[in-house]
């Protein structure tokens, strides 16, 4: 049966299908025809041009799709699956970016994108490297091009096409609506995640994935010199690219963190997610590659560990790719991607090009010029190449505590990851991070090659001795001697050091010469990370401790941690040296609004407002409603507030006057309940009940239970529920405080123990409005904050220095 | 012997410390016997949620607890008691993952990981974890 369905945009599927085809025949063109112009003994200029052009071709593909997509989400087609899915009318357009690359096929066009852009780069900068680099970055383009073909080769589907009709997803085809012709007028789409409806979002995937895809220089280059057995020349002009690198995927990590930070509920910057560390551990050995590749252009040293750590670099990033995108970490990690079926085929593109670089080493291994002098222990040399290694075991760690899912299914075992995964990786990371602060400190007074003692001692003496005065002081101003861990008082002195050393480097050895500061400055902003991280991790305080009234015996030993507190609206409560009030709600769109203001008393004992947080609920019946922070950022310190908890029900109109359900509580004497407004004591049963008021006979037996309820302003109030047994008949007697709007009901008389139960009724008008928060004071973070902008302008002065070098 | 040899013993020594403090902190996924058998040893319990049992969250009493019932995988119905808030849209969850430890009330659980079905992805549970503790 055929169907004229009404107001699809067909021709615009066929236009993005037309680009795919002709970015991946593109990219295979200028792949081969590299790989033919790089072979051949006599230099045929016209392969590279077709090379070239096969390229470009490639290029207006990808930036077709991009076009065709982004054509798609603007006009709202949801006839397409993609945009039916990242996408509806009600969107914000600001976030119609975050739509592009919420999917997997949109974060691999990004990802093709940066390679499209750095490969034309490479295409007019690489000079005689060009041919044997671009047959690389060609060949990864073949890989990522293919992910979006989906198309079936012998039964196995190649790719995932980001332009199918919902109509021809196997799991709509056979939905009633599709059988409509004019299902298009009545379909919008299922719209964007809403944590994902975030400026950070913005600009977190673009950022990290030009870190990803900027791996891919120097690892080109690195299989480039191994190919041309140029085993040296490679590296002049992979390291500026290098530097890049880091600089790039480092900054797209932070984003990501401050994206955690500022609108994720995690609490922290940093939690040791398997997705976080997936990007993390390739940064490690990328550093590593650009220090070991330094010393290569120094001294001409450890050739094979600078092949391995680039190489490895590009690999880590495939298969960071592969944890997260296969879906093998759905029970480990927060935010980790499902399966589109491309698991294999990321497991193919990773093996591919691990099986090349290996094969590669392993031929030319014998021919690595080997160095006849071992490396003197007083070089600088030395100390990072020894640093170098330091970040590779920093990276392993992490990555294997990370692939615990996939060793379960490599060997079908069944191991769960750390229960306190935060512990886990910090009591190793500590030292790794105390070494490479120390590395860092004393590094740049070791002269490349030989160091004269004396000398080399007397200039680090002031900067040890300046870190122990400043650490002392921190300390002391902070009271970090309350974090009583040793591990992290060790770590505080080695990034102070670090810090200080550098900055005294700067001064006085490089007199403040900013062109050849590079490394001194981006080493000041990494000792500054470490410090703010400490800072801001080990002195984070939970000030919302539950002081109000909870039942404190419930909460057993084992959980001090009640890290929760509950906020009725327009009262005020004393938390972590502020008043904290809770003024009510605002709707804005789909977004709640609790305001929430914070007081300060001033030397006359009046409360002065400080500021006012607004943290959110988003309201998103669809997929769920998302609770976003609120935080007061000062200088010293940030105040992070959260809603964890808030009855989002349209209030019911309920009737102040009634009572709501009761509570059933059992109490021996003397025990107390707490009422929402008062303390409840029960003092014991009195037999001496006027049995006149209750129209009770002689023979009947009658207990009333004395109540003593005290309010928020101590005044005391008593009830006396009865307890009666008529003949046979129990019936018990109500009393009520009508000041406080509480009953009570004696449901059961416990002779045996003293006890009795009793019902507890609340007036709704008892229940005001509430909220439960959470709110943490983070002090320094800013210290973080900073020291990745300082590391960021260290980077770029020294991409600059190495690039005039090249020149 | 040389130099680099030296650190490359140190490197395999420190490699090898890593792999045996990463199986040292593991845990293992279990079921609630095995988590009754070994009281105090922390366990990770996947199960589901028993909708009909009590899933009771009483803010005006105790902020910090809510309990609810889950059946592991071999079918035995434990009650849970997290210290924290509930969390959002917890009735919706099709899979939870509890990583805690048996006490005599109950399964203590400091961490939920949540599988909400059709959530962000069209068909396939999104995972979402709650801490008690951060």
């Amino acid at each position: 049966m055929d169907i004229n369905y009404v107001g699809e945009h067909l021709w615009a599927g066929n236009t993005g299908n037309f680009f795919i085809v002709l970015s991946f025949c593109g990219a295979l063109l200028s792949s081969l025809s590299y790989f033919i112009f790089s072979t051949n003994e006599v230099q045929n200029a016209s392969w590279k041009s077709l090379g070239r052009s096969g390229y470009f071709i490639h290029a207006s593909g990808v930036l077709g799709i991009i076009g065709t997509l982004f054509y798609m989400l603007l006009n709202h087609m949801f006839e397409f699956h993609y945009v039916w899915q990242h996408s509806n009318t009600e969107m914000p357009m600001r976030y119609i970016l975050s739509c592009f690359w919420e999917g997997q096929e949109g974060s691999f066009l990004l990802w093709t994108f940066w390679h499209v852009v750095l490969g034309i780069i490479l295409i007019f900068t690489s000079g005689k490297w060009e041919g044997p680099v671009m047959t690389i970055v060609a060949l990864v383009q073949i890989f990522l091009a293919s992910m979006l073909l989906g198309i079936y080769v012998f039964g196995y589907k190649i790719g995932s096409n980001p332009f199918l009709l919902l109509r021809q997803i196997p799991d709509f085809a056979n939905l009633p609506f599709i059988q409509n012709a004019n299902y298009l007028s009545k379909l919008d789409g299922r719209g964007l995640n809403p944590l994902l409806q975030n400026y950070w979002m913005t600009i977190h995937p673009p950022t990290l994935f030009l870190g990803f895809a900027s791996t891919l220089v120097p690892f080109a280059y690195a299989i480039a010199g191994l190919w041309k057995k140029d085993f040296n020349g490679w590296m002049k002009p992979a390291l500026p690219w290098t530097f890049f690198g880091v600089m790039i995927l480092g900054t797209g990590i932070l984003m990501g963190g401050a994206w955690a930070y500022e609108a994720l509920s995690f609490g922290g910057f940093w939690a040791w997610d398997p997705v976080e560390n997936a990007s993390l551990v390739p940064w490690l050995t990328f550093v590593g590659a650009a220090h070991v590749m330094v010393i290569h252009r120094n001294k001409g040293q450890s050739l094979l560990v600078t092949f391995i750590l680039t190489i490895i670099t590009f690999i880590l990033i495939l298969y960071s790719t592969f944890l997260t995108r296969s879906g093998i970490l759905g029970d480990t990690s927060v935010h980790a991607f499902t399966d589109l079926g491309m698991s294999g085929q990321l497991l193919v593109y990773l093996l591919t090009f691990l099986v090349i670089a290996v094969v590669l080493i392993v031929i030319n291994w014998k021919h690595f010029p080997k160095p006849e002098t071992e490396e003197s222990v007083w070089s600088r040399e030395f100390w990072m190449f020894v640093g170098a290694m330091v970040l590779a075991v920093s990276a392993f760690q992490i990555i294997f505590t990370t692939s615990i899912p996939v060793i379960n299914k490599i060997f079908s075992s069944n191991i769960a990851p750390p229960t306190n995964p935060i512990q886990h990786y910090n009591s190793f990371q500590v030292w790794v991070a105390v070494i490479v602060a120390l590395l860092i400190g004393v590094g740049q007074y070791f002269k490349f090659k030989k160091t004269e003692m004396n000398i080399f001692l007397k200039t680090i003496a002031v900067s040890f001795f300046g870190a122990i005065v400043i650490t002392g002081l921190l300390t002391a101003i902070l009271d970090l001697l309350s974090i009583q861990q040793i591990p992290y008082i060790i770590l505080l002195f080695s990034s102070v050091f670090a810090i200080v050393a550098n900055t005294s480097y700067f001064i006085s050895v490089l007199k403040g010469k900013v062109k050849l500061s590079g490394a001194s400055v981006a080493h000041i902003g990494f000792g500054m990370i470490l410090l703010g991280a400490l800072i801001s991790m080990s002195k984070s305080e939970v000030i919302s401790r539950n002081t109000s009234g909870v039942d404190l015996q419930k909460l057993g030993e084992d959980f001090p941690n009640a890290e929760n507190i509950m906020l009725v609206k327009n009262d005020t409560l004393s938390m972590g040296g502020w008043f904290v009030t809770y003024n009510g709600k605002k709707k804005e769109g789909v977004n709640i609004f609790y305001e929430i203001d914070y007081f300060s008393k001033d030397e006359n004992g009046k409360y002065v407002k400080d500021f006012t947080l607004n943290p959110r609920v988003q309201i998103n019946p669809r997929m769920g409603n998302v609770a976003e922070p609120s935080t007061k950022h000062y200088i010293g310190k940030d105040i992070y507030t959260h809603v964890t908890y808030a009855e989002l029900d349209e209030e019911k109109e309920k009737k102040p006057d009634e009572f709501k359900k009761a509570r059933t509580v059992t109490l021996a004497p003397g025990d107390t309940v707490f009422g929402s407004n008062s303390i409840i004591i029960f003092e014991g049963l009195d037999k001496n009940v006027d049995k006149t008021k209750y129209n009770l006979g002689e023979k009947d037996i009658a207990v009333a239970a004395q109540m003593r309820v005290v309010d928020v302003k101590n005044n005391s109030f008593t009830a006396r529920p009865v307890y009666s047994i008529q003949s046979v008949y129990a019936v018990p007697f109500a009393d009520e405080i009508a000041e406080l709007g509480l009953k009570f009901i004696i449901t059961k008389l416990i002779p045996e123990s003293g006890k009795v139960e009793i019902e507890v009724y609340e007036k709704n008008s008892n229940l005001k409005e509430f909220i439960i928060l959470k709110a943490i004071v983070f002090p320094g973070i800013n210290i973080l904050w900073a020291g990745c902008l300082i590391m960021i302008i260290g980077t770029v002065l020294a991409i600059r220095h190495r690039l005039k070098q090249s020149n | 012997m040389k130099k680099s040899h030296i650190i490359a013993i140190i490197i395999i020594a420190v490699a090898i410390g890593a792999i045996l403090t990463t199986v040292g902190d593991s845990s293992t996924y279990a079921s609630f016997a095995m988590a009754t058998e070994n009281p105090g040893k922390e366990y990770h319990v996947v199960g589901k949620l028993e909708k009909d049992s009590a899933l009771i969250y009483n803010p005006q009493e105790n902020v910090n607890l809510f309990t609810f019932y889950i059946k592991d995988n071999e079918g035995i119905i434990k009650k849970v008691l997290y210290h924290g808030t509930k969390p959002q849209d917890f009735e919706r969850s099709e899979q939870i993952v509890l990583v805690g430890k048996m006490k005599d009330e109950g399964f203590q659980a400091n961490t939920i990981l949540m599988k909400c079905p059709s959530k962000y992805n069209d068909g396939k549970p999104e995972m979402q974890e709650y801490k008690a503790q951060s």
